[in-house]
């Protein structure tokens, strides 16, 4: 396959292959993370009062559940609505294990996140015989099939009356220092999912997901073994989104069946990731800020009304109708289209392109050749002149 | 358990499936026209429910009186709704998005129902509210009764709309095949407008039957697209008769256990069956054939 360096040893290109161009993108992300790495670790030092602060871990949560979410969304596009079941579940089972089993708060957090990891073993067996639409109704019918356990099994979860999470610190840390630890907890937490994101990403199994995402049955016959695929990584992430539900828990320190088990929470994590971009490393995070600041900005503001509800909807419907890829994958699509080299579809070069740069190429053979004034004569190609 | 209340159990739960069945109607019919699933169905429910009992506050008059405007009303919102937002989606990721979309569309309407009657339970009084009949020593609510009879007849009607109208034809044919209804001349993209129109005049029915005889609040949407959702994949996506039978069997179903098990926890065998559904026939039970790819 031609690429840009066989052709010319000009300024655009370097021994390595790499055009300036991408190597100024590449040094514009580096900076670009370096700096909004700065100012999430800065974050806690610059918030006027607890309550920014408090709205600062709220979104940092809601990053870790739409990363965790976008493991079975962005590799292999199965939409679930219903991952709130899991956040939900994993919050649950870290409080019932601190205060029924008495085990260590940290402790409980990863033993809970394990035992909903190992219960989404099932449903997942369940749910992923399904595509597309089906799937989505059954991921709907876990959160509300958990709502109305939680709420009926009073002796265990507490009903409605909700459940309260001892605090994992003790009581000599206030709440300001509090959200500040909690705070560096969800990022570090982010960065972990993150990583992980990214090394399945590169790897056969990451393809072989995208592939499913592709086209389920074409993979299939490529011998993508897409059954024990799709439930492994509908697993790890059922194990990072109880993982993240727990985190939230100790540190809101209480539970309520209404808000965790609720489809509202699932829907966040779509839109979340939707709008940042589900095939990409950060989309979800940049939505999760996004969507994250706006829903904090109008329960404060119009909390009382349903108007958030009424944002949110019209957001999505946004989203789906005119962004389906979401924000990033755009931006990356404006940056390819000032590439020099421009890049066209999974082809590179059409046909036309194709052509063009063979008659270039024999042109630049010939050419030392020729004497320098005959030079303006090729460049129209001309028949002859081929051997 | 004694008889009568067996009995009682019985006829409530053959009332109450037959409401579950116009919904789920509805529900199919979108899956079949266009393969959207309208998680957005139980919102216009609740919608037509909030517009009978403001019908019924402001005129004096019995809510029923209020379909003459709820059905056209929202048979239009259908035909745009398709053609205007559902249609424009790209055909490969139709199925997916279209869920999202109706799911904003529920949020939005969720919204402005709390918005504009805020979150306040409501219910309507009617003369009749209280009274019931007996039959064979089994008491049944007059309200129950029209709104089961309200079902019946909605249904009815679409049956006859589609075995014997051009239009039920044209719509039969896009929902089978398609392109060969194109070929055919069908103009299968009005017709899928009309069939979407149809789904949600049957919300607007189902919905003032619903407001007859149960407390609404905006949220309540939540409550019902669970055992709707249940039906049609129970009964087999795309198949009408098959959502009817599996709403009928889950209804009475649901009446039966909830003597034992109490109101709350007999809600799950909606669940139940949605899993065993898919466990042991992913495509339903019923009719089905177009159910297994999606």
């Amino acid at each position: 396959m031609p690429s840009a360096s066989d052709t010319t040893t000009g300024t655009a290109t370097t021994g390595t292959g790499r055009s300036t161009f991408d190597r100024v993108l590449l040094g514009a992300r580096v900076v670009v993370l370096a700096a909004v790495a700065v100012l999430v670790l800065a974050f806690p030092s610059m918030a006027a009062d607890p309550f920014i602060l408090s709205v600062g871990v709220v979104i940092a949560s809601y990053a870790a559940l739409a990363v965790s979410w976008n493991f079975v969304g962005g590799f292999t596009g199965y939409i679930s609505l219903g991952h709130a079941a899991y956040s939900g579940l994993g919050g649950y089972a870290t409080a019932l294990l601190i205060t029924r089993a008495d085990l260590n708060p940290w402790i409980a957090l990863v033993a809970g996140a394990l035992v909903v990891g190992v219960l989404a073993v099932p449903i997942g067996i369940a749910s992923l015989r399904v595509r597309g639409a089906s799937f989505v109704i059954v991921s709907i019918a876990l959160v509300l099939i958990l709502l109305l356990v939680a709420q009926s099994w009073a002796s265990l979860t507490g009903g409605a009356q909700g459940l309260r999470v001892p605090r994992p610190f003790g009581a000599d840390v206030l709440r300001p220092e509090q959200h500040e630890r909690f705070f560096y907890l969800h990022v570090a937490f982010v960065a972990v999912a993150l990583l992980l994101w990214w090394a399945i990403d590169r790897s056969r199994f990451g393809m072989g997901l995208k592939a499913i995402r592709e086209d389920e049955d074409k993979a299939q016959a490529l011998g993508v073994p897409t059954g024990a695929y799709k439930l492994t990584v509908f697993v790890i992430s059922a194990f990072m989104t109880a993982m993240a539900g727990g985190l939230y828990a100790l540190w809101f320190g209480y539970l309520d069946p209404i808000f965790q088990f609720s489809i509202l929470i699932g829907s966040y994590m779509v839109l979340m990731s939707l709008l940042g971009g589900i095939r990409s490393l950060f989309g979800p995070v940049l939505g999760a800020v996004v969507v994250g600041y706006s829903l904090e900005f109008f329960k404060v503001h119009y909390g009382d009304s349903q108007f958030h509800l009424v944002a949110l909807g019209l957001l999505l419907a946004v989203v789906v109708l005119f962004m389906p890829d979401g924000v990033l994958p755009a931006i990356g699509s404006l940056v390819d289209r000032f590439r020099p080299d421009q890049r066209t579809s999974i082809r590179e070069m059409t046909a036309e392109e194709l052509l063009e740069h063979n008659q270039r190429l024999e042109r630049s053979q010939a050419a030392p050749a020729a004497a320098p004034h005959e030079r303006d004569l090729e460049t129209v190609p001309s028949t002859e002149e081929k051997r | 358990m004694s008889g009568s209340l067996l009995l009682q159990t019985l006829i409530l739960g053959v009332l109450l499936g037959g409401l579950y069945a116009l919904l789920a109607a509805g529900l199919t019919l979108y899956f079949g026209v266009m393969r959207v699933v309208m998680i957005a169905h139980s919102a216009f429910l609740i919608l037509a429910a909030y517009l009978a009992w403001f019908f019924h506050r402001e005129t004096g008059l019995d809510p029923l009186l209020s379909l003459l405007v709820t059905v056209p009303l929202f048979f239009g919102v259908g035909y745009v709704m398709q053609r205007g937002l559902v249609a424009r989606l790209r055909p490969a990721t139709l199925t997916m998005m279209s869920v999202l979309l109706t799911f904003a569309i529920a949020l939005t309407i969720e919204g402005l129902l709390g918005f504009f009657f805020s979150g306040t339970q409501r219910r309507i009084n009617l003369g009749y509210s209280g009274s019931s009949i007996e039959v064979l020593g089994a008491h049944v609510a007059v309200v129950k009764l029209i709104a089961f009879g309200l079902a019946a007849a909605a249904l009815a009607g679409l049956f006859l709309l589609l075995k014997m109208t051009r239009f039920g034809q044209a719509l039969r044919a896009t929902i089978q095949h398609p392109e060969a209804a194109r070929l055919l001349g069908i103009d299968t993209d009005r017709i899928a407008g009309f069939g979407f129109g149809l789904g949600l005049a049957t919300a607007a029915v189902g919905g003032t039957a619903l407001a007859l005889d149960s407390t609404i609040y905006p949220s309540l949407h939540w409550h019902w697209i669970g055992p709707l959702m249940a039906i049609i994949v129970v009964g087999g996506l795309g198949s009408i008769p098959g959502a009817a039978i599996a709403a009928l069997i889950l209804g009475v179903g649901q009446s039966l256990l909830q003597i034992p098990m109490g109101t709350t926890w007999a809600q799950t065998v909606f669940y139940v069956a949605l899993f065993a559904t898919l466990l042991v026939r992913p495509q339903g039970f019923f009719g089905g054939r177009l159910a297994q790819r999606f």
